[in-house]
């Protein structure tokens, strides 16, 4: 399932482009991350709770950054596995300056195999509709947050 | 619902039965107990100290396995232990191919060894105290896959790109060429030539009410493994066991009690028995295994998937159809588990209904990522017969002809009867056009017109459709010798058992594996009307115990056979059984044989009816008070029969031979509406017509009509198994593989005809299996409720409503499927 849009973000490029390469900061986007730990500076384990019908699928997430051009360009692997379901996502975004602004186009490849990928059809893509909005939203308030910081 | 019995003789064939009990519709003697859910399945079977398997499944269509850890699993409390792939290729050899080249370089384990084909596949079983700890348990085994490239389409498999079986080093199982009767002079003579780029028939199952499972036990003492299950088929379950377990087959004892359905899904549970068999021995203790019902849909047994390619019709300008060529693309999935037999087994119906003398089919099979197929109700025959009404169909629209007249005038005829087709079977008897007529009748064909204007104005597209089918049964599993001539498979045969005991009981023992079809019942019609008592007096034995029922080689419950082999055994034992209780009568009444009758549960004299003996006085002699009989008359009353038909051996040049000896016909028709905004289509008139020769009990009968009615609506409107392109099956669970509800059931309209088989025991033909006819009538309907709105071709044997929808909108671009080049 591919997932893309644009988004503009109220602080200028570098601003946005420090909170998305910081793990930390990134880790605060993701819906339901119960640990975050980071292997260097390419590779990031998360533990994470998603959100699906009853109990949540508990997922172990190893990110891996595979291209970068500071300030405009990155692009990321991510690899799931958890009971019944392998997720198999790689995502990009590309920020351009908007005046004061950053306008962000971003992209998702999302690939969930396995009984979870195969009763989840019907549900998934709201629920991946739920979760960009939700990690956009957040975005949202960490540059702003990032922003008042360094002003 | 409105039953219609026309005159039970369509044709001048002799049947040399007599009716009795066999013709009537005696109440079933299985439905007590079911119906009082006092039924025993396997899964009621307990035994102390059982442990419970659960499959770890891939998540992955095509991966190699980097490695596996058991060791979380085993640390769990209660958990028994564990077993993967590298320990089953260790311990068993691979099941053995029935292909020749490439297919037969297929190895194919137990559980994955090195590299997984399907999303589901096993890749190791974990064994716990409880059903849930298993399941739980088995979530901690921590697989590494690196995936591979997936193949779901069987035209992209015959490339190679993505080769699933490197042994093989192709993806097709077997390739070959049919040829019967000179197709290209039928063309080349022809008035008109319909050719059709591209038919598919799609990938969907039976879901029986009971999955599959067993409870596997090991005597360590003996070396012999118990296996109470619901296997459909086990003696050649055991001729795929025994070998791979490096074992003789009187190790493995197969026992069955009730089982809840099974349609073919049921014949290829040995790669999961062949776990459990090892796992019951590594573990010293019982083991069960019942299949989720998730499990069951996405790696169990699909029904095979076929594309037609570049189908020619030969069509004079009367509109008689003299022959047709087609290449016949056969996805069976990641393993021929029972294949190639379905290459074959299409070839019993060769020319369907129709009197077609030439013809050429180009057949290959193909393995896929998806779950392996297995025999599903209507087994290959469905996909064939499919293609067979959509030709006629196509055929008449194209040429302006109607449907109903071109299926008479093509249909092999009442007097033509016993029909050689063009590859050697012989079309036992019937009569389609009278069947045809009646299925009509039920559905008022002659105010058909009326009823199109009237939905018209309701804005709805009425159709009319119909479906000609054939249950070819009694398999000669000599035509396996037509795919690999080096198989020493021939024949077939079954066995049964009827003995009278001290007591004076009749006890029948099957050699099938009855799985919800009455066998109990209809074999006691049998041996009642033989030995002189009534059905109640005759207790056939539940189930089947591979140790203590007759079997034989082929024994089972399949292939629409046992109203010949099956009832033909039974018949057979009970002749032995009468004979010899008339002579022992007579012996004892001191009168000849032909003096002594059997009725009313005694021997008596024919002209005194004073004079006789009840059934438990002549079981009561022979086993317990015998000194007084002659030193040469040792009488059993206990006989065993073995039905062997006879098929003459296959001519492997000419791919020729009896490959089935009988032909149940069913005709079905049905009058559908389609939304013209929506595309829903909803069937408003239905009928089946059924020809199974004499019907042993008529209710059965009508049983099974209905339930492959159903079966064949479902596949038609709702079900079907689709996959993503990374091989995920995504209708995995009866929300998304919508099996029809009673509400989604016409009312169904049934009649009969009785054409006797001049070549069964008892003139009655194996017909539970019905060929697939709702799938072919719904097609048909569609196609003519499309006709003023564009002129779609049905293309697809699916057809949901959004599809339907498609070929409302777009009818042009099924039209381009086809064209006409008249001469």
């Amino acid at each position: 399932m591919r997932v893309e849009g644009t988004k503009e973000l109220d602080a200028p490029r570098a601003v946005v482009w420090t909170v998305l390469n910081d793990p930390a900061q990134m880790a605060a986007l993701m819906p339901g991350v119960e640990s975050f730990q980071v292997s260097d500076e390419r590779h990031w384990q998360a533990k994470v709770k998603i959100p699906l019908g009853l109990g949540g699928l508990k997922m172990t997430i190893d990110f891996e950054k595979l291209e970068e051009t500071p300030p405009e360009f990155a692009s990321l692997q991510a690899k799931g596995t958890g009971v019944g379901a392998l997720l198999n996502m790689t995502t990009e975004f590309r920020l351009s300056e908007a005046g004061e602004k950053t306008s962000m186009a971003w992209a998702a490849d999302v690939r969930i195999a396995g009984p979870v990928g195969s009763m989840g059809q019907r549900v998934l893509q709201p629920i991946v509709n739920q979760q960009v909005g939700n990690v956009l939203g957040a975005l949202d308030a960490q540059v702003q947050k990032a922003k008042a910081a360094g002003s | 619902m409105t039953t219609t019995t026309a005159p039970t003789t369509a044709t001048e064939q002799a049947t040399t039965l007599q009716k009795g009990y066999v013709g009537q519709s005696v109440p079933r003697k299985e439905d007590r107990r079911l119906v009082q859910g006092q039924g025993t399945f396997f899964d009621d079977v307990r035994r102390h100290g059982m442990g419970y398997v659960h499959f770890v499944r891939s998540p992955y269509a095509h991966a190699r396995i980097v490695s596996i850890d058991v060791s979380e699993a085993l640390a769990l409390e209660g958990v028994y232990g564990t077993i993967t792939g590298d320990e089953v290729a260790i311990h068993t050899d691979p099941f053995f191919e029935m292909s020749v080249e490439p297919g037969s370089r297929i190895k194919d384990y137990a559980l994955a060894v090195g590299k997984v084909r399907h999303m589901g596949e096993p890749v190791a079983a974990v064994c716990a105290a409880t059903r849930e700890l298993a399941r739980d348990a088995a979530d901690l085994v921590q697989v590494e896959y690196e995936p591979l490239d997936v193949v779901v389409d069987g035209e992209e498999a015959l490339k190679d790109e993505v080769v699933l079986h490197d042994d093989a080093g192709s993806n097709v199982v077997w390739q070959g060429v049919f040829d019967w009767g000179d197709v290209d002079q039928a063309l080349a003579e022809a008035d008109h030539v319909v050719k059709i780029k591209k038919l598919h028939f799609h990938r969907f199952s039976s879901t029986p009410l009971e999955c599959a499972g067993a409870l596997v036990e090991y005597d360590k003492g003996t070396g012999e493994w118990t296996i109470h299950c619901n296997h459909q088929m086990p003696g050649v379950g055991a001729i795929w066991m025994a070998p791979a377990l490096r074992t003789g087959i009187d190790r493995l004892r197969f026992v069955t009690q009730d089982i809840g359905g099974a349609f073919g899904n049921k014949i290829c549970l040995h790669p999961q028995f062949v776990v459990l068999c090892l796992l019951a021995r590594k573990l010293g203790r019982p083991v069960q295994w019942t299949e989720w019902r998730t499990d069951q849909h996405t790696a169990n047994a699909h029904g095979n998937e076929r594309t037609f390619l570049d189908v020619e019709v030969a069509v004079r300008s009367d509109g008689t159809m003299t022959g047709f060529k087609v290449k016949a693309l056969d996805d069976c999935g990641a393993f021929p588990r029972y294949e190639p037999l379905g290459c074959i087994i299409w070839a019993q119906v060769t020319p369907g209904c129709y009197a077609w003398r030439n013809i050429r089919v180009d057949f290959t099979q193909v393995c896929t990522n998806k779950s392996p197929v297995s025999p599903n109700r209507g087994y290959s025959r469905m996909q064939h017969l499919w293609l067979t009404e959509r030709i006629v169909d196509i055929v008449a629209a194209e040429l302006g002809l109607d449907p109903v007249e071109v299926r008479k005038k093509n249909y092999v005829k009442a007097e033509q009867m016993p029909y050689e087709t063009p590859n050697g079977c012989v079309y036992d008897s019937g009569d389609y056009a009278r069947c045809l007529d009646l299925a009509l009748e039920l559905i008022g064909h002659d105010t058909i017109e009326e009823r199109r204007a009237e939905a018209k104005g309701r804005g709805k597209l009425l159709g009319l459709g119909i479906g000609s089918t054939l249950d070819s049964g009694t398999n000669n599993f000599g035509q396996s010798q037509l795919l690999n001539p080096e198989l020493q498979f021939s024949g077939n045969n079954e066995a049964a058992t009827v003995k009278l005991d001290i007591f004076g009981e009749v006890v029948v023992t099957l050699g099938t594996v009855p799985q919800g079809q009455g066998h109990e019942t209809t074999a006691a019609q049998v041996v009642a009307d033989i030995i002189g008592c009534t059905p109640d007096q005759v207790n056939v034995r539940r189930g089947h115990d591979t140790w203590f029922n007759s079997s034989a080689g082929f024994s089972g419950t399949y292939a629409s056979q046992f109203a010949f082999t099956g009832l033909g055994a039974v018949k057979g034992a009970a002749e032995l059984l009468r004979d010899e209780m008339i002579k022992l009568a007579s012996i004892v009444f001191g009168v000849p044989e032909d003096a002594v009758e059997l009725a009313d549960a005694q021997a008596r004299l024919k002209e005194n009816h004073e004079a006789a003996i009840p059934f438990m006085g002549l079981g009561a002699i022979v086993n317990a008070n015998n000194a007084f009989l002659p030193p040469d008359f040792n009488p059993t009353l206990n006989h065993r029969y073995v039905c062997r038909p006879i098929f003459g051996v296959v001519d492997k040049e000419a791919k020729k031979g009896k490959l089935t000896l009988t032909y149940a016909t069913q005709i079905h028709a049905c009058v559908v509406e389609i939304d013209e905004e929506t595309g829903e289509v909803e069937i408003v008139d239905y009928a089946a017509v059924d020809d199974c020769g004499i019907r042993i009990n008529p209710q059965i009968v009508e049983g099974q009509v209905h339930g492959a009615t159903a079966h064949a609506i479902g596949a038609v409107l709702h079900e079907t198994f689709a996959y993503d392109e990374d091989g995920t099956l995504l209708t995995s669970n009866f929300y998304d593989y919508h099996v029809p509800h009673a509400l989604d059931m016409p009312t169904l309209k049934t009649g009969a005809i009785e054409s006797p088989s001049p070549v069964a025991p008892l003139g009655a033909k194996g017909m539970g299996e019905g060929g697939g006819g709702g799938i072919h009538c719904v097609c048909s309907a569609i196609q003519d409720a499309l006709r003023p709105a564009g002129g779609a071709i049905v293309y697809d044997s699916h057809n949901p409503n959004h599809r339907v929808w498609e070929m409302l909108r777009d009818p042009e671009a099924t039209r381009a499927n086809v064209e006409v080049v008249s001469k």
